[in-house]
């Protein structure tokens, strides 16, 4: 935003959402990445400190709510004004579900660590996560500097992070098959695999709604889907 | 970073400027305003709102006694400013509005000079000794009116002239020119445009940091947008008043809630 | 509904057709708007008739017919002493001058060759205004030095030998009149061809005091203006500040109850009351009671002041209720006392409506007769008033004065009167207007 409003209260009141909603972005993006090394590193500690932290991003999200309610009801905000107070609640509730499953994904990491490991799922979901976090970050910039380029870019990096699931997908069909006793560690990886691959998809509904507040649009749905382990046994499974 | 918005809440810890209670307004033989108790506090707006008639403005009118000009209107109750009863006999209602300083609905600037305009109120109460003290203290008065850009090369053309915002910031400038402690506006802005009446809330929520500042409004938009405090009127009645974001998300009382939704008027 | 077809449904009249109803009011419009331009069309020629009427029959009043004579002031006559003392020469009464004036016509006729058939020596005479002489006294008494000498002198020719070069007296009329006869208005045509007589400016007329009722030529209407300024500097000088103070009071500090109610009734019946009840009133009060001096521009200044102050009262307090009360509220609002609000706000932004009721007030009362024959006003004054309690007379009265006398050359004066009377009520509309227009202020 340019231009100031005349009244400046107004202004205070949009950087102040703006700066909670950064604010929450990046405690998700270190829940994310903490639970992603509690995992790989079979870290207990660090995996309940991510459970525990989940409380402070739901406290956020309700706050932010709280915040924009406020704000449309006291200012009437119009035009960029109101898109960015609803993409700014969308957000919020986007990041509320990618804590839940970084949350999820410390609760099975205590579970794992009883278990045998698996190949190296930990250090592949790791990357994964890195992915996730690197899109999130980056939707999270765009929205800040309302930058419809780079949220776009987002939506496309989220094909990288369904191939790097559907690749998981394969690898953990393939230790079940080789040992049935590998199937409840690959069952729960899989589970995490599948809530990292949720959270890209969050990620991208944050930069589609980085679009439609630069825009004004929300971005068509045909964007390149490669999540094809849905079709998988389809065609006779991984032979 | 953190949290901007929780400071301008906590605003009600200020003390309080004017203390009403049990105040009853008569005009002739109607009752126009019943039992209202208000704690106004300092460096705050606090915005009266309600439908046309419910008394707002006539409340307003009580705090610095301009209800004395209308001879069959009658107050009763207690009204403070700092501990002092302003309906004392003691107290000359003069010496009340020097303090308590007044905006009216329609810019009403006096047909002489800008400079004259800001000048005026100094000059009659004597608050300066001489002619550097008094250009002094209009320069002060505009600037804290942001109008003294817009007018400091034509301080002489008379303040008729402005548009209607400018003009309605000059009577803001002429009343804050006699520091007042509080300032009262009535309908400030319903003489005015979209633009004008963004800048002369932006002006309101400036004036906060030296002012109490209570404000008459018939939009409740702009209550909810300059206030801190918001008090809702209803025939004759104070119904609710409280915090502002309060008033417009969780209004406590039905009529409240009906009124800002837009279903009584 | 008497046009059922604009209400029936499914028939859609189109636009470019006006509909019966439509009609009728364009027409009854139309016929307003004719009765309109007929009645101010009426008005019109209403004042283009007074206005033609007043300036044909007075315009002539404003140039007079003068003889221009060389005069020998002859010593033997003027001044048997030879001594120049001013206190001697006063004893030799205008009737010896009124001789020397006679004999240089006499000598001009001579000299141009003028012969008229039966002309006497009384003709002669009686071509010059009995005022000539008094004019050559007073020129010589004010410089004796002149004596002895020949003087030109522009004198009044006589009131009829004037009317006949105006046209009013022709030989048929002065064959019936005994003041003229038809000699003299042939010597008047050789003197006119002579360019002995001839008309032009007559400051006399303006400046001069009344004359009687046989010299016509020499009356004025000096004292009238003079008596009729006085008249208005005392009514401006009790009206406009009792006017003015009274209407603040009774419009901004008096309770509102039945007494100020009374008050205010009677303010609006005093202006409807006759103008001759003032008159009475005057009488009345100033004269017998007061035993002030009659026909004194003070007793007619302090009876038009009477007069004018429910005018002054009406329009000052219109004035003042006028001014937006947002003033009022915005000096009350930052702590003006209601004294102040009013003499530093309300007062300035009146005072144009103030002015323009006290000049109309004024105008009117410049304009009054009636009550100023009451109080004497009426009597024949030759002399200029020094001051407020002197004797005067007024301008209208003036003019009432002359219409009653029976010379019809007082006609001619009493329309230049009025002339005058209305390029004074003029010149104050005007200003009235100019003074609104001036400092009227948009608020």
């Amino acid at each position: 935003m340019t231009e100031q409003h005349i009244l400046r209260a107004f202004d205070r009141d949009l950087e102040a959402i703006q700066a909670q909603l950064m604010k929450m972005g990046g405690l998700v993006e270190t829940a994310i990445l903490e639970a992603a090394s509690a995992l790989e590193g079979r870290d207990d500690d660090l995996a309940e400190k991510v459970r525990q932290g989940d409380k402070a991003i739901d406290a956020l999200e309700e706050r932010i709510n709280e915040e924009v309610a406020r704000l449309i009801a006291l200012r009437s905000p119009a035009a960029t004004d109101l898109r960015m107070v609803l993409s700014v609640m969308k957000i919020a509730g986007s990041l509320e579900r990618i804590g839940d499953y970084a949350k999820n994904m410390a609760k099975r990491t205590v579970v794992l660590g009883k278990m045998p490991t698996i190949g190296s799922a930990g250090g592949s979901l790791r990357r994964m996560a890195k992915a996730v976090v690197s899109m999130l970050s980056d939707a999270l910039d765009a929205h800040v500097q309302r930058d419809a380029d780079l949220a776009r870019d987002v939506l496309n990096r989220d094909r990288e992070v369904d191939q790097m699931y559907n690749a998981l997908f394969r690898e953990f069909l393939t230790h079940m098959m080789e040992d049935p006793r590998n199937i409840t560690p690959c069952m729960h990886l899989h589970f995490i695999a599948k809530n990292v691959e949720r959270m890209g998809d969050h990620a991208t509904t944050i930069a589609e709604q980085v679009i439609y507040l630069v825009t004004g649009v929300l971005p068509d749905e045909d964007r390149p889907k490669s999540e094809s382990v849905t079709t998988i046994g389809v065609e006779g499974g991984a032979a | 970073m953190d949290d901007m918005r929780l400071t301008e809440r906590a605003l009600d810890a200020g003390t309080t400027k004017i203390m009403a209670r049990g105040v009853q307004v008569f005009y002739g033989d109607t009752h126009a305003l019943r039992d209202v108790d208000v704690d106004i506090l300092d460096r705050t707006v606090t915005a009266f709102i309600g439908p046309s008639g419910c008394g707002k403005s006539t409340f307003l009118r009580c705090l610095n006694r301009m209800n004395d000009t209308i001879p069959v209107c009658r107050v009763e109750g207690t009204i403070t400013l700092d501990g002092e009863d302003i309906y004392d006999r003691r107290v000359d209602p003069v010496q009340l509005r020097a303090k308590v300083g007044m905006v009216f609905q329609k810019p009403n600037p006096f047909p002489k000079s800008i400079y004259d305009n800001v000048a005026y109120g100094p000059r009659i109460h004597g608050l300066t000794r001489n002619k550097a003290e008094l250009d002094g203290v209009v320069e002060q008065s505009l600037r804290r009116a942001a109008l003294w850009n817009e007018v400091k090369d034509r301080l002489h053309a008379p303040g008729t002239g402005l548009s209607g915002g400018q003009q309605q910031r000059l009577c803001i400038a002429r009343a804050i020119a006699t520091s007042p402690e509080v300032l009262l506006m009535d309908e400030p802005c319903s003489a005015l445009d979209p633009i004008a009446t963004a800048q002369v809330e932006e002006l309101i929520d400036e004036l906060r940091a030296n002012f109490s500042v209570v404000i008459v409004t018939h939009s409740m938009q702009q209550a909810a947008r300059v206030s801190q405090r918001t008090a809702f009127f209803h025939l004759g009645n104070l119904v609710e008043y409280g915090e502002t974001g309060q008033i417009f998300t969780t209004p406590r009382d039905p009529r409240t809630e009906s009124y800002i939704s837009g279903r009584i008027g | 509904m008497t046009d059922a077809s604009a209400i029936r449904p499914g028939i859609r009249a189109s636009l470019m057709t006006p509909d019966t109803r439509t009609r009728r009011r364009n027409a009854a419009e139309a016929r307003f708007r004719l009765y309109g331009r007929i009645a101010i069309a009426i008005g019109l020629a209403a004042l283009v008739v007074l206005m033609g009427s007043v300036l044909a029959n007075g315009l002539g009043s404003f140039r007079q017919s003068f003889l221009t004579l060389e005069v020998h002031l002859d010593e033997k006559v003027l001044d048997k002493s030879g001594a120049r003392d001013p206190e001697a020469m006063k004893k030799v009464t205008t009737i010896g001058y009124g001789k020397i004036v006679d004999a240089a016509l006499k000598a001009t006729i001579a000299a141009e060759g003028i012969v008229v058939e039966g002309l006497t020596d009384k003709d002669v005479s009686d071509m010059i205004s009995k005022e000539a002489a008094a004019l050559v006294r007073n020129r010589v008494l004010a410089d004796p030095a002149l004596v002895g000498q020949t003087v030109a002198f522009k004198v009044l020719a006589n009131g009829r030998i004037d009317g006949y070069l105006k046209g009013r007296v022709t030989m048929d009329s002065a064959e019936r009149d005994s003041n003229v006869s038809p000699r003299q208005l042939e010597l008047a045509d050789a003197l006119v061809a002579r360019g002995i007589l001839a008309k032009s400016f007559n400051a006399g007329f303006i400046t001069g005091p009344d004359a009687s009722e046989l010299r016509p030529e020499a009356a004025g209407m000096g004292i009238a203006i003079l008596g009729s300024a006085y008249m208005m500097l005392v009514v401006l000088f009790l009206s406009l500040p009792i006017g003015v103070a009274a209407s603040i009071y009774l419009e901004e500090f008096a309770p509102k109850n039945r007494f100020t109610d009374l008050i205010e009734v009677n303010i609006s019946n005093l202006a409807a009351v006759p103008s001759i009840v003032f008159g009475i009133l005057g009488l009345a009060i100033f004269i017998n009671f007061a035993h002030l001096p009659q026909s004194a521009p003070v007793v007619g200044g302090l009876v038009l002041t009477l007069m004018t102050l429910p005018t002054v009262i009406i329009s000052t307090r219109a004035a003042l209720r006028a001014v937006p009360p947002s003033i009022r509220d915005a000096a009350l609002g930052i702590g003006a006392s209601k004294m102040q609000a009013i003499f530093h706000h309300v007062l300035p932004l009146a005072a144009p409506g103030i002015l323009t009721g006290m000049i109309i007030g004024l105008a009117q009362a410049l304009g009054e007769t009636a009550p100023l024959l009451l109080i004497g006003m009426v009597a024949f004054v030759r002399d200029y008033p020094g001051g407020l309690f002197d004797p005067a007379t007024a301008l209208p009265v003036q003019v009432y004065n002359w219409t009653q006398r029976a010379d019809p050359a007082f006609v001619e004066r009493a329309s230049g009167a009025i002339i005058v009377l209305m390029v004074f009520l003029l010149a104050m509309n005007m200003a009235a207007i100019v003074l609104r227009r001036r400092f009227e202020r948009r608020w």
